[in-house]
């Protein structure tokens, strides 16, 4: 059974008095513990189907089932409480929320885990141990660099242990050398932790890391083979 | 870690901003008790007046004396124990803006018709054996440092002695009081030395008496003491209006016109001020966090959780502004009877006033963050992330 399984996604966004189709019928079949990477120009449509693969946007029409779950059926409180359990979200600026050391902001999804405090400090400091940030849990998003920040909002996303991870443009906003860093950890928690990964990126390099790569233009979906 | 941890850091990421805020909710809480106290106050002095005593005035106005010989004929009436004549002063010590109550007054009557009047037997014989002694309050003795045997000089404004002269008096004694209707605030002395002076044309101003004090026994109610009184001088040659103690005193709360009203207004104009403030700091915080709220969306926490953070923030700041205008409020109450002490007699704050407080403190609270909370509920995680399309 595929890890995430969505057809026929359609929607189109009001802009001017025109109607834009961003995606026109598309479908999408990731198996579990898939490395994927969706790209295309941008304004195609790529991180609305994140969005929709993550519960956070609804199509005009079509189904997302993740693990089972139809999700474009949920709503309200139920689609939250499915997004704290099933999906962790990785952003390309990061999003961490600066009032909170590395440690709280790993922590931040476990208050939402029927644990105890001690049990949430342990899972954080694992995650953070997973992505090489043992030494900075106390340190503030802003007293970390990019790469760092970027591995704090991995092991936000995986301290929940989800079975799907979302990522867009997880390394658009890092350099080089931390852009690679990141994309060897998810390249791992995939091959290794059986995570089902769908990453949206504008970088040929970074798509190259994936197990498969899709490329979206003009409303549809094509996969395409790696150099 | 806990939402709390979150609520608390979000509330010091602009500290001048979340301080002048917290500033905002003392000033308005301190104000709303402050106006709010004045009115109870003055409501208090009047609820806790003797029912034993009725007071008889001028059917034409309380500036009208009435003629001395109304005393006899109002001590025959059944049901009256006695009768003290009272007399309003109206001198100026030193400056006008030293203003202060001075009352002329049969002392042993006064005496026997207050007892709330607290003083000791030294200074009670002191006073009564001396026709230029008076007794003053303790907040007034405070106010000049008067003490028991200072002279006190008055200019007569209503009664002006001959050739610019002051009146002198003596202090003979220093009372408290125990309920709030008879202030420390206040200078009391022999009607006989004001009567005295007059007829021995050393001072000029009214005859008579402006009001007596009449005490009743337990054989007569007020109202139909009131009745026998006013009765007896239907026929002229001056009419009188008697009423009970507290009526005349809400007379005299009434001649603040609508101060009540009034006030009421301030306060209310004072507390949307107070809104407005949190209302702004909230709308302006939460916008600058929309991101932030996606993300916590994005993270699993639902919609109302999402509310309640900026609730909570609104409503930390509120009450800890309050708390500390409640305290400024409370350590402040000795300083404003000082300040107020003559014509609030009595400044007190009200346990119901601090529930008030609190009451309010909560709704703007509430209120200021509700319009960021209702936001942040309906917010779309995704358009809050700035999703590309």
């Amino acid at each position: 059974m595929s890890a995430i399984s969505a057809k026929n996604l359609t929607k189109a966004y009001q802009r001017g008095g025109e109607t834009l189709q961003v995606l026109d019928g598309v479908d999408l079949e990731v198996a579990a513990g898939e490395f994927l990477a969706l790209t295309g120009p941008s304004g195609s449509g790529k991180s609305t189907i994140l969005n929709f693969l993550g519960g956070l946007d609804r199509p005009d029409e079509g189904s997302v089932i993740v693990g089972g779950t139809d999700i474009t059926r949920l709503k309200g409180a139920s689609l939250a409480d499915w997004r704290s359990r099933s999906v962790g979200f990785i952003f390309q600026a990061f999003n961490l929320i600066p009032v909170l050391t590395a440690l709280e902001n790993v922590e931040l999804p476990l208050l939402l885990q029927p644990l105890g405090r001690r049990e949430r400090r342990e899972h954080a400091r694992h995650a953070l141990d997973i992505v090489g940030l043992a030494d900075r849990i106390d340190h503030r998003p802003r007293q970390l660099s990019g790469g760092q920040e970027q591995r704090c909002a991995i092991a936000r996303a995986i301290v929940t242990d989800p079975d799907v991870i979302l990522a867009d443009e997880p390394t658009g906003d890092l350099d080089v050398k931390s852009g690679r860093q990141v994309l060897e950890i998810l390249k791992r928690l995939s091959g290794e932790h059986g995570k089902t990964i769908v990453m949206v990126t504008h970088d040929p390099e970074a798509a190259a890391f994936a197990d498969r790569e899709f490329r979206l233009e003009s409303g549809r979906l094509a996969e395409t083979s790696h150099p | 870690m806990s939402l709390f941890l979150l609520v608390r850091r979000n509330l010091f990421r602009h500290p001048v901003r979340s301080l002048l805020t917290c500033a905002a909710a003392t000033v308005g809480i301190f104000l709303l008790i402050f106006l709010t106290s004045i009115v109870t106050s003055l409501n208090d002095a009047v609820k806790q007046v003797s029912t034993k005593r009725v007071v008889t005035q001028s059917a034409v106005s309380l500036f009208v004396n009435m003629p001395e010989a109304y005393r006899a004929k109002i001590a025959g009436v059944p049901g009256v124990e006695s009768v003290m004549r009272l007399q309003w002063f109206g001198g100026v010590y030193r400056e006008p803006s030293n203003f202060f109550a001075q009352f002329a007054v049969d002392p042993e009557l006064f005496l026997e018709q207050f007892p709330e009047c607290v003083l000791d037997a030294e200074s009670r014989s002191r006073w009564l054996s001396d026709r230029r002694g008076c007794i003053v309050g303790e907040l007034l003795a405070d106010r000049f440092g008067w003490k028991v045997g200072d002279s006190i000089p008055l200019l007569g404004s209503i009664f002006p002695k001959n050739g610019g002269e002051a009146w002198d008096f003596t202090v003979r004694g220093i009372y408290r009081s125990t309920k709030s209707n008879l202030d420390e605030s206040s200078m009391w002395f022999h009607f006989d030395y004001l009567k005295e002076t007059l007829e021995a044309g050393l001072a000029s101003g009214p005859d008579g008496v402006g009001v007596f004090y009449v005490r009743r026994d337990d054989d007569v109610t007020a109202p139909e003491l009131c009745e026998r009184i006013d009765a007896l001088f239907a026929g002229g040659p001056q009419r009188t209006l008697t009423q009970p103690e507290a009526a005349f005193q809400a007379g005299f709360v009434s001649m603040f016109g609508s101060l009540p009203t009034f006030l009421g207004w301030i306060g209310a104009a004072v507390l949307f001020a107070l809104f407005m403030t949190l209302a702004n700091t909230m709308l302006i915080s939460s916008s600058e966090r929309i991101e932030e709220l996606g993300v916590l969306k994005a993270l699993g926490f639902r919609d109302g959780v999402c509310s309640m953070l900026l609730l909570g923030e609104s409503l930390a700041l509120s009450l800890s502004g309050s708390a500390v205008g409640v305290g400024l409020s409370l350590a402040s109450v000795t300083t404003f009877r000082r300040l107020f002490g003559t014509t609030i007699p009595s400044y007190a704050i009200r346990t119901e006033t601090l529930f008030l407080a609190a009451a309010v403190a909560v709704a703007v609270g509430v209120a200021g963050g509700l319009a960021p909370a209702v936001t942040a509920s309906r917010l779309n995680a995704a358009e809050a992330l700035r999703a590309e399309i």
